[in-house]
């Protein structure tokens, strides 16, 4: 688990600079939490198949769990569990939202 | 009046479009709990009243366009002419992902009936649905179903055939995304209209104007609509400037936004209870530091199951064929027919039985990947295995093809389509081989207690299986760094919610296996055995180099012999006797022929011979061992165990360290042909498949020649066993 937090972190720092307040990336949303997707990187790959999949703006998203070793993440989307990667997550930008 | 109706089941995936289809027409097509399970149109048939139904059972997607394999099939099948009706199977405990796709799938203008399944999750989680107003929006009929306990599939074939009286005049759905894009729409359908040949009339303009829109690769290749770039530029800017929302991501978003109206309306929950059982085991199973040590666990499980479960099954079919050899060679004299005779005690007894004795492991080794399969387990190994995948350049979706490999490597080949990445998807197919597949189980079973102690057995079993893992994972590395350079895909894989598996499903599975095996056992295992028995005995020696009858006097009618030294005497001129015929024979020919090259890894004729036959399926290595070791096998030993007298036989032939080389070599050389054959296909492309075959060879013969050869330098394993 040597890396864990050093990939959210970088992916984080770079893009602060755009972020409005009260916005961060998918791939920073701790574990537990939920955040609504305001918009994508223009840098996000594949995004149609992301927004296939139901993650356009507007969709509320938990994060779910990280998966050992970096990479992978396990979002709730739509009353169902994805998991995407971590890089992929860091140009998701989302508004983070209390818990109900 | 009987018509022939065709009918294309779609959905996303992990569905239940299998299940379904299943239902319908009396298939058993595998089903399992992960998605993409179905890589491959498949077709069945059934009655329904007087009319032939034909179904169509197309891979799982989430949307209509081609940006991964099934996709492109999904998307081929469904714009084909000549379909009757659509059926839209979706999990209905997530309506609105699922009917992402049905809004595209309306847009074809094709009749419909949408399949609401898995209602039992949906009434579990407390959702509610207006059928009614559902109908009406879709412009088709809604049929609730529970796939897996056949539930409302009576219903589902009365509303299938009231749908296909009505194919004449059946509703259009009318769809809207919002005002300015049902203009957009409407001004490139007219640009469309004229450019439209007969190869694609029957879909309609406005499918192909929305395709446009959101600048699907493959309708934007269509030769009719080049020339159109400009035009849909400009539809496209004047909607993004509105919206600011690239094109891609356009038209889903609007779609999302349409359904979520149409939920509002027509879906209500009657209580927020929502996966809680299936979340709380994820929060277990793919915690961040237990997930992996589980996984672990889990895995040793299942290899402990297959060799445990399996033993006392193993010796029930070892007395089995040990009783039918006890019987023939009771009732048929070995004066009558003795070519005969011994064809078929040696030749498809000792080959074909010597095989059949692992139906056991091989069963209870597919019951535990089906279980781990219909749980919804090997999505989650997936993901937490995707970690150290990513180490090796490959990822957690090559994972589950991966272990499927370690059952067998063609449905596991077949398995990859799940995975998009072009790249990672060749890697995965051509480093497969490299996992111990079931039919090598047998060489094994065969060698390890041949030549270890027991106490090693267990760890030699794991070392083979390990071996062929890490030589895997560096081949895909080395892949992956060479030849498949370049930057990855984007991930994305469902977790289906955990499900109680049906014992049917399972116990069907390992039928079906098992029934494979046998007639694999039956058909090219009995085969190339009685090939073999005649290329082991034929052609017959008939004048010998040494006259050994003379020889055979002399010890008799030497007086200083003792009984002891004369027996010996008589023993050795005998073994002369027999190599001498066994090398005359074809296969002593050939295995003569090559010995020289395969003697730096420890291989004689013998071994060289049945490490080639094995080409035709792996475990024939097994059979040829078993059919030129029975040659004068005295068979009075009792049966206690019909490996028993061939092990005692292979240990006085090599050492330890040669058993070893065997099974290193039988791990990593190349593949059976079945499995060459799917490479072939599924890569499309003979030089791969040459690539693959010549590679694995080179890789298992350096291999094992440096084991053999530090073996013999450091002297271990080179002394005979007693």
């Amino acid at each position: 688990m040597n890396d864990d937090n050093s990939p959210s972190a970088k992916a984080g720092a770079s893009s602060c600079t755009v972020l409005d307040q009260g916005e961060t990336t998918l791939a920073d949303l701790p574990v537990g939490e939920i955040g609504v997707v305001v918009s994508m990187k223009p840098s996000l790959r594949g995004r149609k198949k992301f927004a296939d999949v139901g993650i356009v703006p507007g969709t509320r998203l938990q994060m779910e769990a990280h998966a050992p070793f970096g990479g992978l993440l396990r979002i709730k989307v739509m009353e169902s569990s994805l998991s995407i990667h971590r890089d992929d997550a860091a140009n998701i930008i989302i508004r983070r939202q209390d818990r109900p | 009046m009987s018509r022939k109706y065709r009918i294309v089941l779609a959905g996303n995936p992990n569905c239940g479009k299998t299940t379904i289809f299943n239902c319908l027409t009396g298939a058993r097509q595998h089903v399992g709990n992960y998605p993409g399970v179905t890589v491959e149109s498949k077709t069945g048939d059934f009655m329904l009243g007087e009319d032939e139904i034909e179904l169509i059972d197309i891979p799982g997607v989430y949307s209509l366009s081609s940006s991964s394999p099934e996709e492109g099939v999904a998307f081929e099948e469904l714009t084909k002419p000549g379909i009757d009706l659509i059926m839209n199977v979706i999990d209905s405990s997530i309506p609105q992902r699922s009917l992402y796709l049905s809004t595209q799938l309306a847009e074809l203008h094709i009749p419909m009936l949408i399949v609401f399944n898995m209602s039992d999750e949906a009434k579990k989680k407390g959702l509610k649905f207006n059928i009614q107003k559902l109908q009406s929006y879709f412009g088709c009929s809604i049929v609730q179903t529970v796939g897996s306990r056949g539930d409302g599939i009576d219903k589902l074939k009365s509303a299938l055939a009231e749908s296909l009286l009505h194919l004449e005049d059946h509703d259009v759905p009318k769809l809207t995304y919002g005002a300015d894009v049902d203009d957009a729409i409407h001004e490139l359908e007219a640009w469309i209209e004229p450019a439209m040949t007969d190869r694609i009339r029957h879909i309609p303009a406005r499918f192909f104007a929305i395709k446009l829109l959101e600048k699907d690769t493959c309708v934007m290749r269509l030769p009719e609509f080049q020339g159109l770039d400009a035009i849909i530029d400009a539809q496209i800017t004047h909607l993004y400037a509105r919206h600011a929302i690239t094109a891609e991501t356009f038209m889903a978003d609007c779609r999302y936004a349409m359904i979520s109206g149409a939920c509002r309306d027509a879906i209500s929950f009657t209580q927020e209870r929502r996966r809680e059982i299936s979340d709380k085991i994820d929060a277990v199973v793919t915690n961040q530091w237990i997930g992996l040590p589980l996984f672990f666990a889990v895995m040793y499980l299942m290899f402990w199951f297959t060799f445990t479960c399996a033993a006392p099954m193993t010796a029930g079919i070892e007395w089995l064929f040990a009783w039918i050899q006890g019987l023939i060679e009771r009732f048929w004299s070995p004066d009558v027919q003795p070519v005969l005779r011994s064809l078929l005690i040696d030749g498809v007894i000792h080959g074909v039985g010597g095989v059949v004795v692992f139906l056991p492991n091989i069963l209870f080794l597919f019951l535990a990947i089906a279980f781990l399969e219909d749980t919804g387990y090997m999505a989650r190994a997936a993901f937490v295995m995707d970690g150290i995948m990513r180490k090796f350049d490959l990822q957690g979706k090559s994972f589950v093809p991966l272990v499927l490999g370690f059952g067998c490597n063609v449905p596991a080949i077949m398995a990859t389509r799940s995975i998009e990445s072009e790249r990672d998807r060749r890697t995965t197919i051509l480093v497969l081989p490299l996992m111990s597949c079931g039919a090598r189980l047998p060489i094994y079973v065969l060698l390890v207690p041949a030549f270890f102690a027991v106490k090693y057995q267990a760890f030699i079993m794991f070392l083979i299986y390990a071996i062929g893992v890490a030589f895997a994972m560096l081949a895909a590395r080395l892949l992956k760094s060479t030849l498949f350079k370049g930057e990855g895909e984007v991930y994305l894989m469902e977790l289906p919610p955990y499900r109680v598996p049906t014992a049917k499903s399972i116990l069907l599975h390992m039928w079906d296996r098992g029934v494979m095996y046998l007639k694999k056992a039956g058909t090219i295992i009995l085969g190339v055995s009685v090939l073999l028995f005649i290329a082991n005995n034929f052609p017959e020696k008939k004048t010998f180099d040494a006259d050994y009858g003379a020889q055979i006097m002399a010890v008799s009618s030497d007086s200083n012999l003792s009984a002891e030294e004369q027996s010996a005497a008589f023993k050795h001129i005998e073994n002369q006797k027999r190599a001498e015929v066994a090398e005359y024979t074809v296969s002593g020919r050939v295995g003569k022929f090559l010995e020289p090259a395969f003697r730096p890894i420890g291989f004689d004729w013998r071994v060289t011979t049945a490490a080639i036959s094995a080409l035709a399926a792996k475990e024939i290595f097994v059979s040829q061992l078993g059919i030129l070791y029975a040659e004068g096998e005295v068979s009075e030993d009792a049966p206690e165990d019909e490996q028993e007298p061939l092990r005692r036989q292979l240990r006085r032939a090599y050492t330890p360290l040669q058993g070893f080389c065997m099974m290193l070599f039988c791990l990593l050389s190349i593949p059976c042909l079945a499995t060459l054959a799917i490479i072939r296909k599924e890569l499309n492309s003979w030089k791969w498949m040459f690539f693959e075959a010549a590679g694995l060879f080179v890789l298992a013969y350096v291999t094992t020649f440096i084991v053999y050869q530090l073996g013999m330098l450091l002297r271990i394993g080179t002394n005979y066993l007693p």
